[in-house]
C-alpha cells in the first residue's frame, strides 16, 4: 500500500494538445477522493525522466513534437525500464503511437518508437475524427481489466496494429447499440461487428487502444480519465498498490450518460446526432 | 440583422453593406457593370434565395445567398473581387473585431465593402463582395482554413495574421499544419504584404519567408500552442516577450509596430499605446472595445492603415467609434436576464476574457455547444484556466453543459447546471437575478443563438416595426 504517489507527466509542453492536461487534473482529483496524496513531476525535454514515479502519463501532440518526444525517450531509457518493471503508464493518441515500435512522421515515413507496447502505426486512409465508444475487452489472467464502456473523442490519422506482445484495450461498439442505464450502466451488445456501422475508428480494425503489463495506450481524448473514472481508478490502484472501490460523482455519471447516448446515436456519415 | 443596443458608434459606410438594404434593390443593381453576366445573374439568384431565407425567418440569408451564387458561377468570387480587395484578416482570435476596426478606419477614404457579421467562409465573403458598395475597397475577414483559397481568388494587397492557436481541432487539424499551408500560399503570392504578429511564433513561422512583412509586436498571452518551434521541432525559450528557438536560429523578428500595454487592476481596464515606426505613440485609451486583445487588434489594424497611406490619427479616431462588433461585448436582453455577450470559443480567447469579467463573487453564465462551428470536441475546456473563476457560482448551460460541469468540479468552482437560465422559473444562484447585467461567455453557435433570441424578443416587443429597419450589426 502506498497512499502517497508520484505522478510523472512526460513532456507536457510537447505532448499536451487536445486538453490532455485534463488527465492529470482528473488523476489528482480522483486520487484525492480515495484519500491518495499525489505529487506531480512535470518533465521537460532535456531533463531526465525520474525512475521513482508510480504512474507515468503522456498526452497527444503534433507530428514534429511526437518525433522529438520519441527520440528523447529512447535516449533516456527510463520509461522503458519502469514499464518493464510493471509501473503504470498511460499514453494518449500521439503518446500511444510513440510507445509502439514505429509511427509515421510528418512526411508519412516510419519513425522509431520506444517499443514499450507491441504495436506499429501507419496511416489510415482518412483522418479519424469523432465520438468514440468502446467496450473494454482486455483481460489479465482471465479477469477483465475494465468493465464499463469507455467514451471519448478521437482525432488522429493512425492505423495501429496490435502484435501478440500486447492486447487491444477494447473493441469499437457498433452504432445503434442499446444502452441500459438502470440500475447500472451497461451496453446491451452482442459482439458482432461485421457489416455494422461503428461508433469510431480507434485502431482501424475494430479494436481500440492496446495494453501489456501495466501500460495502456488509447486514442480516447475527452479527456479520457475525466470521462472514464474506472480507468483512472485502475491506474491509481496500480500506483497505490491496492484495488480502489469505485467512487462515482453525480456530474460525471450524468456526463457519461449523455455522451454514451449521443455516441450510440451518432451518425458517422453526417457527423451529427440522430 | 443583429440588433444591438449599443449600435450608435457604427458608421453609415458599414451599414450600407448589410444585405437587408440591398434586398430592396432591383435584381442586378449593386454589382459593377464590369462583372461578367454569369456572375451578375448568379448574384441575383442568390439575392432571391437570401430574401426567401429571411422571409422564412431562417437567418440573415448571407450564407444561403453566397452559396447559391457560388453554385451558379464558380468564379464569382474572383469576378466580384476584381482588384479592389485591400486587406484580408485571418487569425484564430480577433479577426472579426480587427476587421471591423480596420474597415471603420479605412472608411475615412469613402465607402468600404466588408462583412456585416462574422460570416468568414466562402459564402459569407462572396456575399460581402456582392452586396457592398459598388467598386468600393474591400476589407474582409477570412476563416484560417479557407484563407489560401480566398487569397488565390481575390489577390489581396495586404493580409493580417494575428495569432494561431488551438481551435476547432476537429476541422482545423493542428496549428503547425495550418501555418505550413499559409507558407505555401505566401510563396505562391509574393506580391502580398503581410502584417504579422511577431509575438506569436506560429504566425512568425507562417510569414517569415514572405517578401514584404510588417512585423507588429501585438503581444501573446496564450503560449501553450507555441512551445515547440514549428520549423525544427525544438523547444522555444522565452525571455519576457522575446521568444527564440533552442534548436535553430529562429527568434522573434524585429518589429516596426509595437503595442505598449499596461494592465489595469482587477476588473479595471488597462491602457495601451500603438507605437509606430517613427516612434509616434497613438493612444488607444479611447477604444470602446475592452481588454488587451482589442488593443492588440487595433495595433494590427493601424499598421495596415499605415501601409494603405491613411491618416493614422483619423484612423484611431474612427476606431474609437466602434462599440459592439457583431454582438461581441453587446448588452442584450434575453428572457428574464440582461446579459453582456462575450464570445469565448477557445483557450487562448478565454485566458484573456477572464480578466475583463467583474471580480468574484459576481456570478457568470457560461454556454458551451459542440456544433460544427464550435468544434465537435470540447476537450479544450480542460485547457482553460477556469480555476480563476473560483469564489463565484457559474451558471453552466449549452449542449455540453455536463462537460463544463465536470471541468468546473475539477477546477474547484461552484456551479449550477441549468438548461435555460433565461426562463422565468430558472433556478439561478443568489444574486444573479439582481444584477443589472450579467456576463455571458458563449461558444460560437451558442453566441449566435443568443443574439438571434435577443433580436426576436426585441422585435416582438416592438410591434409595428420591421426588425430589419432597426439597428444594424
Amino acid at each position: 500500500m502506498n497512499d502517497k504517489i508520484q505522478i510523472v507527466s512526460i513532456f507536457p509542453n510537447l505532448l499536451g494538445t487536445y486538453g490532455d492536461g485534463g488527465n492529470l487534473m482528473a488523476l489528482q482529483h480522483i486520487a484525492a477522493l480515495h484519500g491518495i496524496e499525489t505529487t506531480v513531476t512535470e518533465v521537460a525535454p532535456g531533463e531526465s525522466i525520474p525512475s521513482d514515479g508510480d504512474l507515468y502519463i503522456l498526452g497527444g501532440g503534433e507530428d514534429t513534437a511526437q518525433v522529438a518526444a520519441a527520440q528523447a525517450l529512447r535516449e533516456d531509457g527510463t520509461l522503458s525500464a519502469v514499464a518493464a518493471d510493471g509501473i503504470a503508464v498511460l499514453a494518449i493518441c500521439a503518446g500511444y503511437q510513440l510507445l509502439g515500435h514505429e509511427f509515421p512522421d510528418s512526411d508519412g515515413k516510419p519513425a522509431p518508437g520506444v517499443g514499450i507496447l507491441d504495436v506499429k502505426t501507419d496511416r489510415l486512409p482518412a483522418r479519424a475524427v469523432g465520438e468514440l465508444l468502446v467496450q473494454p475487452t482486455a483481460q489479465i489472467d482471465g479477469t477483465p481489466l475494465l468493465n464499463e464502456p469507455l467514451t471519448g473523442f478521437e482525432n488522429h490519422a493512425g492505423a495501429t496494429h496490435v502484435g501478440p506482445g500486447s492486447q487491444p484495450l477494447a473493441h469499437i461498439v457498433p452504432a445503434d447499440v442499446k444502452i441500459d442505464f438502470d440500475p447500472v450502466l451497461t451496453l446491451n451488445w452482442n459482439a458482432t461487428l461485421d457489416g455494422q456501422a461503428a461508433v469510431g475508428i480507434g485502431n482501424g480494425d475494430g479494436t481500440e487502444g492496446a495494453t501489456s503489463n501495466r501500460t495502456i495506450g488509447t486514442y480516447l481524448h475527452g479527456p479520457c480519465l475525466a470521462r472514464n473514472p474506472e480507468l483512472a481508478e485502475l491506474l491509481l490502484g496500480w500506483a497505490a498498490g491496492r484495488k480502489l472501490e469505485p467512487i462515482r460523482e453525480p456530474e460525471v455519471e450524468e456526463l457519461r450518460k449523455v455522451r454514451l447516448t449521443a455516441a450510440a446515436n451518432y451518425d458517422k456519415t453526417t457527423q451529427t446526432q440522430r | 440583422m443583429g440588433v444591438v443596443v449599443q449600435a450608435k458608434g457604427l458608421n453609415q459606410t458599414i451599414r450600407a453593406c448589410s444585405s437587408s438594404r440591398v434586398t430592396h434593390l432591383s435584381k442586378l443593381d449593386g454589382v459593377s457593370e464590369k462583372v461578367p453576366f454569369r456572375t451578375r445573374s448568379a448574384v441575383a439568384a442568390g439575392r432571391l434565395a437570401a430574401k426567401t431565407s429571411q422571409r422564412l425567418g431562417k437567418g440573415e440569408g448571407m450564407v444561403v445567398g453566397g452559396k447559391v451564387a457560388l453554385r451558379l458561377s464558380p468564379k464569382a468570387m474572383t469576378d466580384l473581387a476584381g482588384d479592389r480587395v485591400e486587406v484580408l484578416v485571418s487569425s484564430t482570435n480577433g479577426k472579426t473585431s480587427t476587421t471591423r476596426l480596420l474597415a471603420t478606419a479605412v472608411s475615412q477614404t469613402g465607402p468600404v465593402a466588408t462583412q456585416p457579421t462574422g460570416a468568414n467562409m466562402n459564402d459569407g465573403i462572396l456575399w460581402a463582395l456582392a452586396n457592398g458598395p459598388v467598386g468600393a475597397p474591400a476589407i474582409l475577414e477570412v476563416d484560417e482554413a479557407y484563407l489560401p483559397g480566398v487569397v488565390s481568388a481575390t489577390h489581396p494587397k495586404i493580409i493580417i495574421f494575428g495569432n494561431l492557436s488551438r481551435d476547432q481541432l476537429d476541422r482545423m487539424n493542428e496549428v503547425a499544419i495550418l501555418a505550413r499551408k499559409w507558407r505555401t500560399m505566401l510563396a505562391a503570392n509574393p506580391d502580398i504584404t503581410v502584417v504579422a504578429n511577431a509575438d506569436d511564433p506560429i504566425v512568425a513561422y507562417a510569414a517569415e519567408d514572405a517578401s514584404n512583412v510588417v512585423w507588429v509586436g501585438a503581444g501573446q498571452v496564450w503560449t501553450s500552442d507555441s512551445s515547440v518551434c514549428p520549423g525544427c521541432g525544438a523547444l522555444l525559450a522565452r525571455d519576457g516577450s522575446i521568444w527564440h528557438c533552442t534548436g535553430c536560429d529562429r527568434i522573434r523578428p524585429k518589429t516596426t509596430w509595437e503595442l505598449d500595454w499596461t494592465a489595469g487592476d482587477q476588473g479595471q481596464s488597462g491602457t495601451g499605446f500603438a507605437i509606430g515606426p517613427d516612434g509616434t505613440r497613438y493612444s488607444l485609451e479611447g477604444l470602446q472595445l475592452p481588454g488587451r486583445f482589442n488593443a492588440s487588434n487595433a495595433t494590427l489594424a493601424l499598421a495596415a492603415c499605415d501601409q494603405l497611406d491613411l491618416d493614422l490619427n483619423k484612423a484611431v479616431e474612427l476606431m474609437n467609434t466602434v462599440t459592439a462588433v457583431s454582438g461581441r461585448f453587446a448588452t442584450v436582453k434575453v428572457g428574464e436576464l440582461t446579459i453582456r455577450l462575450l464570445l469565448a470559443k477557445n483557450p487562448a480567447g478565454w485566458s484573456e476574457l477572464v480578466d475583463i469579467m467583474p471580480p468574484a463573487p459576481t456570478p457568470v453564465i457560461i454556454t458551451i455547444n459542440s456544433n460544427a462551428a464550435d468544434g465537435r470536441d470540447p476537450s479544450w475546456l480542460w485547457d482553460v484556466p477556469f480555476e480563476h473563476l473560483r469564489g463565484r457560482t457559474v451558471i453552466a448551460t449549452g449542449d455540453r453543459r455536463h462537460d463544463l460541469a465536470v471541468r468546473l468540479r475539477h477546477a474547484g468552482v461552484d456551479f449550477v447546471v441549468v438548461e435555460d437560465p433565461y426562463a422565468p422559473n430558472a433556478q439561478l444562484p443568489p444574486g444573479a437575478r439582481e444584477l443589472d447585467v450579467i456576463d455571458c461567455a458563449a461558444t460560437y453557435s451558442a453566441f449566435h443563438e443568443l443574439r438571434t433570441r435577443a433580436d426576436r424578443e426585441l422585435a416582438s416587443s416592438r410591434p409595428g416595426r420591421d426588425q430589419r429597419e432597426q439597428g444594424v450589426v
